[in-house]
């Protein structure tokens, strides 16, 4: 048992970085969990945010079209401060600005080309939308306007009629997602930044340290057998993993507590057991490969948020490049997001339904047993060559 | 002397492999991820046709009449500015049903009684879907409602109405360049940058300080005065440093295609005055701390990752976030200085803002630059 101890001794050595990345990653999985809104099932309007400011108050149809405004989109209260207005449509605080000028329904109805002051986020869908529907307002209003000896509040109680005329929308059921399994979906891709950051620093440090030549020589000549030397080491790796790992999926149980103890909460934890592995064995390989510290601590860095990035755990996968995604495939941690969002997506448990998350599965242990596999080729090289 | 103690700074800074490691090769693949990724959030902002199918099943004059508008829409004569909104396949309800499943297309329409939207999942495009059939059916009620009130509208010029629609709209920028978020995530990348010379500024310090390396305990004993090894020191650290601000932003600008806006000077002089502090924050950083080099580096990383997440590195709504909940912090976060003054650079036509986060800048690299002198200075060992 002398090396399973020795490898925890230098594990703990080391507890001041590893922390440091669990730490990190709670605080993210804390605020993800903060971020998640309850969503109702059946289709609902997206409604984008929008600033309007109507400076030809208590006219009718200015007024109408807020009011309108008011019901298809989010009117986020702002300061009229110009600085702060273009910083929140910049951020994307707001999409959409409104100024309606004053005197506005006056020129309106006297003819004159009046128009309001829209602020966009340029082509963008959003200003296609709300274009939509502000033109679409005024033109109506300007129908009955003209076509009818209506007036003011009457025309806009009209439009009101005619607004209640809504399509019927039906949402397909290919598949409905619920709020609590995506957050969580979130929870677990960050998950595989942290373990393969963990476990490349934690196996990284251990691994140099059973390396370095004059050590190495030294246990050679000890009594212990070098099987069983071996064994320990590879224990002491595995059991490290499942530690990560078991302390990594913790916080879900206390975050996301009712879709954890469901089956696909399970088959969440599994998948994330099945990575775990494929990042040991990544982990492995790189431990053996780098030639000091330093450099291990650059490849913790330049593998995790690389493959994280491309794979789409920091930006979702929808928003990649296609060619991006395609590189991406060549990592376990693509296989794995993809992965995490079925399951969030699973409602019908059917074997055709799981038939591809266990496919996904089993690619990424293939990983596994790849990186595996020239690891230990990598290690009989050297003693090859030594 | 100076030329000497340089040279020789300079040849030691640049074959630590570790640190330009760090402080060039990690901001050079960071910046190609961040392209590879965040490129794409503002394109899928952008508006392209929504793809939709229209079942020919059934029907009653009404769903014929949509079917002529939906024509008439994809056909480039669109009511919205002559902007073509849709691209309509007509099929059967059974091919529509299969297509949307395989998400090929964002909805269909079919007649059940009653036009009736299906979709798969809810979003902004299947709104503008749905504004456009509501649309359709609210026009038609107030057609009717018109011709309820005044039949004789017929007669006039209703119908010419309804098919010309006046835009009553007139943009206004927002800024001075498109507001496209993706440039703050490459800003802020050369913020976090800068503040990665901290670890030149760190190395320096530590090289001239003689309880913290027998380098620097043999710089001690030489007769150079230590002031002016440490000044020259410092200078090799901003020299490599500004070569390898200058290096990122050239890849910024040229390969990745990063908009800078065109006050190129206005630019660089952020990147100085951001190279600056960065390397003095290392400095003040190894200099104040009486701990080993290890975690004075995890000091120097945790605390410009944090400065790096609240000026919105990782999301850029935190930025936001944290300008409307606690607007002190934000001008207390020197790298959100450094990324605020290019992003005023870019959006702005005025340099207000700017000036006031490049002078907070230039306060802050006074202050890491007092605290070093302030620990540096006059310290006298009894042995070495």
């Amino acid at each position: 048992m002398q090396v399973y101890k020795a490898c925890y001794k230098i594990i703990y050595k080391n507890k001041g970085q590893l922390l440091m990345y669990i730490g990190i990653f709670l605080l993210f999985a804390i605020f993800l969990s903060g971020i998640g809104s309850s969503q109702v099932s059946g289709f609902s309007e997206t409604k984008c945010k929008i600033a309007v400011f109507n400076e030809d108050d208590g006219s009718a149809p200015a007024d109408g079209l807020t009011e309108y405004l008011g019901g298809k989109a989010v009117i986020v209260e702002m300061e009229d401060d110009e600085e702060k207005l273009r910083d929140a449509l910049f951020y994307r605080d707001i999409e959409y600005m409104l100024r309606i000028p004053a005197g506005f329904s006056d020129g309106l109805i006297a003819g004159k080309d009046v128009r309001i002051e829209k602020t966009t986020v340029p082509d963008s869908t959003s200003a296609v939308y709300l274009d939509m529907l502000v033109n679409k307002y005024i033109n109506t209003y300007m129908l009955y306007a003209k076509n009818t000896g209506l007036e003011g509040d009457e025309i806009v109680r009209r439009i009101g009629e005619d607004l209640e005329n809504e399509t019927v929308v039906e949402m397909g059921d290919y598949g409905r997602k619920i709020t609590t399994a995506e957050n969580s979906a979130f929870y677990f891709n960050y998950l595989s930044y942290s373990m393969l950051s963990i476990l490349i620093l934690g196996l990284g440090a251990v691994i140099l340290v059973f390396n370095k030549t004059d050590l190495k020589r030294r246990n050679l000549c000890s009594p212990v057998r070098l099987r069983s030397m071996n064994m320990q080491l590879i224990s002491g790796c595995l059991s490290f993993a499942v530690l990560a790992w078991i302390l990594l999926i913790v916080t879900s149980f206390i975050l996301y507590s009712d879709f954890m103890l469901t089956v696909n909460g399970a088959l969440m934890l599994l998948n994330s057991f099945v990575f775990t592995m494929a990042a040991l064995s990544l982990s492995f390989l790189l431990a053996n490969v780098m030639k000091s510290q330093n450099a291990v601590a650059a490849a913790a860095n330049v593998f995790s948020l690389g493959t994280c990035f491309i794979s789409g755990v920091f930006v979702p996968q929808e928003l990649l490049v296609d060619d991006v995604l395609k590189i991406a495939s060549f990592t376990p941690t693509y296989w794995y997001v993809r992965n995490n969002s079925l399951i969030a997506g699973l409602v019908n448990r059917s074997y055709e339904n799981l038939l591809p998350i266990f496919m996904n599965m089993l690619i990424v242990l293939g990983f596994a047993a790849a990186t595996l596999i020239i690891a230990l080729v990598v290690i009989k090289q050297r003693r090859v060559s030594a | 002397m100076f030329s000497h103690i340089y040279k020789y700074r300079l040849k030691c800074i640049l074959r630590d492999r570790q640190i330009i490691f760090w402080t060039m090769a990690f901001p050079l693949i960071l910046a190609t991820l961040f392209h590879m990724t965040i490129a794409n959030i503002t394109s899928s902002e952008t508006f392209s046709e929504v793809k939709i199918a229209f079942s020919e099943e059934g029907g009653s004059q009404e769903y014929r009449l949509l079917k002529e508008t939906l024509e008439q829409m994809s056909a480039g004569e669109g009511r919205n500015g002559g902007k073509k909104l849709l691209d309509v396949t007509y099929t059967s309800r059974g091919e529509a049903d299969s297509l949307l499943k395989d998400g090929k297309i964002k909805g269909y329409i079919c007649y059940d009684g009653e036009i009736k939207l299906v979709v798969k999942d809810r979003g902004l495009e299947q709104t503008v879907l749905k504004g456009i059939l509501d649309d359709f059916r609210q026009s038609i009620s107030s057609v009717t409602a018109i011709l309820e009130e005044n039949p004789a509208a017929a007669n006039g010029s209703l119908f010419d109405d309804i098919a010309k629609r006046a835009d009553y709209l007139i943009e206004s920028a927002a800024g001075k360049a498109a507001p496209n978020t993706s440039v703050h995530y490459f800003y802020t990348l050369i913020a976090m940058m800068c503040f990665y010379g901290g670890f030149h500024g760190l190395k320096e310090v530590m090289s001239v300080q003689a309880n913290q390396s027998s380098a620097g305990a043999r710089v001690n004993m030489a007769p150079t005065r230590k002031m002016k090894v440490f000044l020259v020191s410092i200078l090799a650290a901003v020299t490599v440093q500004l070569i390898e601000t200058a290096l990122l932003l050239l890849y910024l600008a040229f390969v990745l295609r990063v908009d800078f806006g065109n006050r190129i000077a206005y630019v660089l002089i952020t990147c100085v005055a951001g190279s600056f502090t960065g390397v003095s924050f290392g400095a003040c950083i190894a200099a104040t701390m009486k701990t080993g080099e290890g975690p004075k580096i995890a000091v120097v990383i945790s605390v410009s990752m944090i400065m790096s997440f609240f000026s919105g590195m990782m999301y850029h709504g935190i930025k936001t976030i944290v300008r409307s909940k606690a607007p002190v912090l934000s001008y207390l976060n020197p790298l959100n200085l450094i990324a605020d003054s290019f992003y005023s650079l870019y959006y702005y036509q005025t340099y207000t803002r700017y000036f006031t986060n490049l002078a907070l800048l230039c306060g802050f690299f006074a202050l890491f630059s007092m605290f070093t002198y302030l620990a540096v200075r006059r310290r006298k060992y009894a042995s070495l």
